[in-house]
This record gives C-alpha cells, sequence and structure tokens, in this order.
C-alpha cells in the first residue's frame, strides 16, 4: 500500500513539476495584445525621478489623441532595469517598448534582441530620416548598418555654476552677469578665485570646482586630448595612451596641484553644489530639475570649457526600441507610440533633456529653456561611452582606474596600465 | 492493570528490549522501507528542486561560455576557472573576504559575549534588554545598510556628528588634541571594509549573544558558589569557569560566524549600490559572483567564482570539522 502511495506522490510531483517548468518556458509577454477591444502596449523605462512625471503625461495624451491603444508604462530604477530588460528580452515577457541607453545598446543590438526598424520610418506618412536628427543621436540609432532604435535626446553634461559666488567673486561680464570660463586658464583662474576658507579656521570651505561623476568628467577631459577606454577599433584599452594621461594628470592636478576640487572622497560633490559650498561642477543636464527645484541657489549652465586641443563632451542618448520578437500588429502600435513622443519631444526637452529632433531642439520654446539651450550648444561634439558590445563591462575596469588616480591609491600611470591589461584580456575573450 | 504494565515497560532500563517484546515479529514488514522515505519526501522535494539541482546546473553553467542574451552557450570546459584564478580582481575579492572575516569575526564573538556575560547578571528588565540586542538581527541587511549609510555619511553622518562633539568637548577641557576631521568612513579605501565590518557587527551581535547566553545559563551554579567560597574574585570565575566551560559555544559561534561571513554580500551591495567601493576596497566574493553573472550577465563566469567559493568555504569546514573532533576526542 505504501509502495503505491509512494509511487502516487512520485507520480503527481514529477507531472507538477514538468507543468512548472513548461509553463515557465512559455513567454509571458505580448500574452494579452487586446483589453476590450483596445491594443494594449506594454512600455519600460527607468524614469523614476521628475523625468517620470514627464513621461507620464505624454504617455497619457497619447492615449487620449488614440484612443484604440491602450499603455501600461513601468517604471523600473536604472539600478535594475537592465537586469529585468534583459531576462524578458532572454526568457520572454519583453515590453512592446522600452528606452535602452546609448551606453548598453550596441550590447544588446549584438544579441539579434532587437527589432530593425527601418520598415518602420518607411512606413510613416511623413517618414523621419536623418534630416530630422541631430547627427550624433541618428548614428547611434544604427548598428552595423541596421536602424534599431528612434533616438529620443541626448544629454550632455555641462557647466553648472553658482552665479551669486561668481559674482562675490567679481567674475563677471560687462553687464555685471556672472561670465563662465571658456578657456582651461580662465576655468583655473575661476576656480582659483572661488576656493576660500570662509570661516578662517585654516580649511577651505568653498570650492572652485567638485567632480560629481567621474566617468562622465574623465571621458570629457580625455576627449578633448584625444583619448578614450579603446582604441579607435575597439579591439584594445587606451586609457594609458599619452592623450589619456594627459587628461587625467589635469584632473588629479585640480585636486592637487591647483588645490581647486576636493579630493572626491567622503565629500558628496553634488550636495556641496547645492549647498554653495562649490562654485562649479559638469553634471549632466538631466540634473537641471533638482537644481530648479531649490529656490534659494542662483545657478545658470554653459557649455563646458575648453580644456584640451578639442570640443568634446561626454553625453548620452535614450533610444526608443522595440524587442525582436514583437509581433507584426504590436510592433505599428508602438511605433505609433515611439513616433508621438518623438514628436512632442519638447516636453521631453523641459524635464532636462536635448530633443533628439532638430525641429524641436531649434523652436523658440526650447531655446527659451536657459539651462538646456546652452547645454544643446555642444549637441554637434558629443562623444558617448564606447560604441562596442563590451562598452558596458568595460566600466568595470576604466572607473576603479579612473578613482584610483584621482584618490591617489596610484600613479595615473599605473592605474590606467592596469586598466588596460584587464580591458584587452576582456576583449580578448570569446 | 494496564498501569503495572506501563510501570514495567517505562522502567525497563533497555528500551530495545521493550520494542523487541512489543513487536514479537521479528522482520520488519517489506512496506516498512518505504514509510521513512515517505516522511523525507516533502524536505527531499524541496532540497532537490531548490538546492540540490541548481547547485548542479551552476556546475554545468561553469563549463560553459553562457551570455543570458546569446542564443548558444558553447561548452568551454574549465576555462572559466582559468580565467578566475588568472584575475587579479578575483583574488582581490578573495582577500577582502578574507579581510573581512578577520575584521568581524573575532570581534563580533567577543562582542556577542560581553553582552551575554552583561545580561546574565541583570535581573530586572532582562527580556527587554535581550529583545533590545537581538532586533537588529531580525532587520533586513538592506535596511540596515541603508541606516548606516546615512550614521556613516562624512558631512552629516550621526557617528562623525557624536565624533566631532565628543574631541571638540576634550578641546574646550583642555586636552591638547586636533581640530576633528571628519572620517570619510565609506569612501575612504582604508576605512570602507572596518566600516562594513563594524556595521555587521551591531547587525549580528544578537544572534551570538543568545547563544552566549544559553552556554552560559548552563554552567551550573556549583561551580560559582565553591569558587566564591575559595576567595576568587569576578575575573578569576570568569577565566577558570566561565571561559572554559563555554569553548563548545565559542567554536560553535566561530564555525558558523566564519562561514556566514565568508558569503558576506549585501553590506557592500547596498552600499555601493553594487559597485565595488573606493579602489575596489569593498569588493568580496558573492559580490564579484554577483557582478559577473548579473551585471555582465557572464553567467558561466559568476558560476565558476562560485564554485570556486564553494571550494574555499568547503575547506574551511573541514578544517573546522576536524577542529571539532578533534576536542570530541579529548573530551
Amino acid at each position: 500500500m505504501y509502495q503505491r502511495l509512494f509511487r502516487c506522490c512520485i507520480n503527481a510531483t514529477v507531472t507538477i513539476l514538468l507543468a512548472a517548468t513548461l509553463s515557465g518556458c512559455r513567454p509571458a509577454g505580448n500574452a494579452t495584445p487586446e483589453a476590450g477591444g483596445k491594443t494594449v502596449i506594454n512600455f519600460w523605462n527607468g524614469f523614476t525621478g521628475p523625468d517620470g512625471k514627464t513621461m507620464g503625461k505624454m504617455v497619457a495624451q497619447f492615449e487620449q489623441e488614440n484612443p484604440d491603444v491602450q499603455v501600461n508604462m513601468q517604471l523600473i530604477p536604472w539600478g535594475t532595469y537592465y537586469d529585468k530588460l534583459t531576462l524578458s528580452l532572454a526568457y520572454g515577457g519583453a515590453p512592446d517598448v522600452f528606452i535602452m541607453q546609448a551606453a548598453r545598446f550596441s550590447e544588446y543590438a549584438s544579441f539579434h534582441t532587437l527589432k530593425p526598424l527601418s520598415g518602420q520610418y518607411q512606413s510613416d506618412k511623413t517618414p523621419l530620416g536623418a534630416q530630422d536628427f541631430a547627427p550624433v543621436p541618428w548614428r547611434e540609432s544604427y548598428y552595423q548598418g541596421v536602424q534599431y532604435a528612434l533616438p529620443l535626446d541626448i544629454h550632455p553634461i555641462g557647466l553648472y555654476y553658482n552665479t551669486k559666488l561668481f559674482r562675490d567673486a567679481g567674475i563677471v561680464d560687462e553687464h555685471g552677469d556672472a561670465k563662465p570660463p571658456a578657456t582651461l586658464d580662465e576655468f583655473l583662474a575661476d576656480a582659483k578665485k572661488l576656493t576660500k576658507d570662509t570661516t578662517g579656521n585654516g580649511r577651505t570651505d568653498q570650492w572652485g570646482f567638485v567632480i560629481t561623476n567621474e566617468h562622465s568628467n574623465w571621458l570629457t577631459f580625455a576627449h578633448q586630448f584625444g583619448g578614450d577606454i579603446v582604441t579607435p577599433d575597439g579591439k584594445h584599452g587606451a586609457m594609458s595612451s599619452p592623450e589619456a594621461l594627459q587628461a587625467t594628470h589635469l584632473m588629479c592636478d585640480l585636486i592637487y596641484k591647483d588645490k581647486v576640487a576636493p579630493k572626491p572622497e567622503g565629500v558628496d560633490a553634488w550636495l556641496a553644489l547645492r549647498q554653495g559650498k562649490a562654485a562649479m561642477a559638469m553634471e549632466g543636464i538631466y540634473m537641471v530639475q533638482s537644481l530648479e527645484e531649490q529656490k534659494s541657489l542662483q545657478f545658470a549652465g554653459a557649455p563646458i570649457p575648453q580644456f584640451g586641443p578639442k570640443q568634446g563632451v561626454w553625453g548620452g542618448t535614450h533610444l526608443l526600441c522595440q524587442p525582436a520578437d514583437i509581433s507584426p500588429a504590436q510592433s505599428k502600435a508602438a511605433w505609433r507610440l515611439m513616433r508621438y513622443i518623438s514628436d512632442h519631444s519638447l516636453e521631453w526637452g523641459k524635464a532636462g533633456q536635448i530633443p533628439a529632433r532638430v525641429a524641436v531642439e531649434r523652436s523658440t520654446a526650447f531655446q527659451a529653456l536657459p539651462v538646456q539651450a546652452q547645454f544643446g550648444k555642444q549637441v554637434d561634439y558629443v562623444v558617448y561611452d564606447p560604441q562596442i558590445p563590451r562598452a558596458n563591462a568595460l566600466n568595470q575596469f576604466a572607473d576603479p582606474a579612473i578613482e584610483a588616480a584621482l584618490l591617489q591609491l596610484q600613479t595615473p600611470e599605473d592605474a590606467m596600465r592596469d586598466a588596460d591589461r584587464r580591458i584587452d584580456q576582456l576583449l580578448k575573450r570569446p | 492493570m494496564s498501569i503495572t504494565i506501563k510501570s514495567t515497560s517505562l522502567s525497563s532500563a533497555k528500551p530495545a528490549a521493550v520494542s523487541r517484546a512489543a513487536a514479537p515479529a521479528a522482520a520488519p514488514r517489506r512496506d516498512d522501507r518505504w514509510s521513512g522515505w515517505l516522511f523525507a519526501l516533502p524536505h527531499f522535494l524541496l532540497f532537490l528542486v531548490f538546492l540540490l539541482a541548481p547547485t548542479l546546473f551552476g556546475l554545468y553553467l561553469s563549463l560553459h561560455n553562457w551570455h543570458v542574451l546569446a542564443k548558444h552557450h558553447p561548452f568551454v570546459g574549465l576555462a572559466n576557472y582559468q580565467s578566475a584564478l588568472s584575475d587579479d580582481i578575483f583574488w582581490l575579492a578573495l582577500r577582502n573576504t578574507a579581510y573581512f572575516v578577520i575584521l568581524a569575526v573575532p570581534a563580533g564573538n567577543l562582542v556577542s559575549l560581553l553582552l551575554a556575560l552583561g545580561l546574565a547578571g541583570v535581573k530586572r528588565f532582562a527580556t527587554f534588554y535581550k529583545v533590545a540586542f537581538y532586533l537588529p538581527v531580525v532587520i533586513s541587511i538592506a535596511v540596515v545598510a541603508v541606516l548606516w549609510q546615512w550614521l556613516f555619511n562624512t558631512q552629516v553622518g550621526l557617528l562623525n556628528l557624536y565624533l566631532d562633539a565628543a574631541v571638540t568637548g576634550l578641546r574646550h577641557l583642555g586636552l591638547p588634541l586636533a581640530p576633528f576631521e571628519p572620517i570619510p568612513w565609506l569612501s575612504n579605501p582604508h576605512m570602507a571594509m572596518p566600516s562594513i565590518a563594524l556595521m555587521s557587527i551591531w547587525w549580528g551581535a544578537g544572534g551570538n549573544m543568545i547563544l552566549y547566553l544559553a552556554g552560559i545559563n548552563n554552567i551550573a551554579p556549583d561551580y560559582y558558589e565553591a569558587a566564591t567560597i575559595d576567595g576568587a574574585n569576578g575575573w578569576q570565575r570568569f577565566w577558570a569557569i566561565t571561559w572554559p566551560l563555554l569553548k563548545p559555544t565559542t567554536l560553535f559561534c566561530l564555525v558558523f560566524s566564519v562561514l556566514g561571513a565568508f558569503q558576506v554580500f549585501g553590506q557592500s551591495y547596498v552600499l555601493y549600490g553594487g559597485a565595488s567601493g573606493p579602489g575596489r576596497a569593498a569588493l568580496t566574493m558573492v559580490l564579484y559572483m554577483y557582478q559577473q553573472g548579473f551585471s555582465q550577465y557572464e553567467i558561466g563566469y559568476g558560476a565558476a567564482i562560485a564554485y570556486l567559493l564553494f571550494a574555499v568555504v568547503l575547506m574551511l569546514t573541514g578544517i573546522q570539522f576536524w577542529l571539532f573532533s578533534g576536542r570530541k576526542a579529548k573530551d
């Protein structure tokens, strides 16, 4: 009797397990394309800040104007966004539209997880083309000659500066307004004037400049001198190239030689800028809303000064993409949403972005946004993270090396050589 | 009459004899062989599905070049293990983890022991104190880390504010101290791991405290009485009675603390948002495994690191089992 019971138990368990496994294998996404006659579009992004509210409004507006489509927008913090997206693309359940950041785009395109969109571009009554977009993000929407994305914006870093501290230090133009630096010499002179011990206790408590993001700041300096994380062919590390080292030394000098910036440890650099304890910082355009919310702060934006022989500024782009296995009907509806968001990207610009659409960027409404319009002057020379499938993996070696150099844990030469060795090792892996 | 029978069987010194008497049919029924298995079945199934199968699958993964998004996962043999062993960051992670164990385990056990010794003497509100000290153990590490992130904050953190106040106070009293420099608890590479250890000790001390307290309460009061009559002071009583009799408890606590500490992950993960900390000072083995497997999606490589960690922990467990059995033999 026990034997029979045992066998029954085993059979039942195996059946349950098998059923569970099989049902788990079936993709769960795109399961309910229609709800009450409406096409349902799932849209994922990582806009959990104020930008998410703006995007939410744009989506709601789209739904109003397109009553046959229902959009379920899911906000996932960037920290876990790609984990979720990756698993959904690999094992099913992917959204119909999702945001892909420029730094990650090549990786996902290289695994053929994104849908080629040239058909969608051409199917529109007024098709969009290269002439409608800023050239840098337009180029970014291609991987190996195939277009996989609709570029939404460009978000370069720019120079935020405290206008009150500038005026107090006498750094003003002929109208008496704060005058941001445009060259390295001006930057250094201003930063020195703005670095002060205001309480007289022998400790600097107001800094001319703070490094808020080592990655974007380093890439900006490096590109201006002709350096990068990898060689142009994307096959080797290039952080120890003379150009990159020159840029790294310049950054270190700001801290240790000119003493106009604090060591990037134990300082909440962004907080320092917000508190008026730092006069300048190079941060993303997307931070503008958080400064605007702080009414007591007098600040303005300007293009990044030219530190090296050429212009260059780190930037990113949000790309709108679709999964490779989306059904034609879903893809069509999803494209309508993508196109709508692109057409209405002025709203998006107000949230702290430069629209990728030339017409929107040049519109008087956009040019009236003080910080955005200033940062927008840089769009022609924006540089991204390396455009190779392993770009994201490079950062695990690049960022600690930059940090080690800036904290003087290693000499810039040693830190960058270590990074290059590790990057080479990684790029050699199959 | 039944009472008599019961009392006879209960008073029997050899339970084996009783069962033989109660079950005259010497050969067990054939079906009985399965009943044990049946009772074990629910646990065995859970173990199989959630532990053994994933563990073995992990071994399989570690032998492949397995990117989550890739359609094909080519077999690469031991290449992932080779990569890990020639990866200096892997060794750095191992070194950091060992450093954490050295920092957190002895000090943590000392704190637990001191708490237990203190509590053993408390008569009033003993339960309140026990609960208070034990409470951090039941909080998730994510919550603990977020809490401590603020305590550790260089500019506005409570730790630095208290230290600043203490130093300033002492200076006012005329002590020749330098003005307080805020300690960069989390952002200085030399401070990162000690800070994590400090936080972990606060988090986990209550757990071992309970074990130590049980150990202390198990010591017969006669020993202390005798020692007191012989004129032993508190320190002598501790050193001659409590400490030697607590050795089994201490060994047990140490073994499990070491095993737990080697798997440290949540602390670094939450404090540094999944990154490795300043100068990779907070990069532990499990964090490195996580980064490779779930941030870089190199699942095969991550699995190989997991198996190497498994080897390290297995080795340590072996050593500790040997220590245990060595003690038992001596006893």
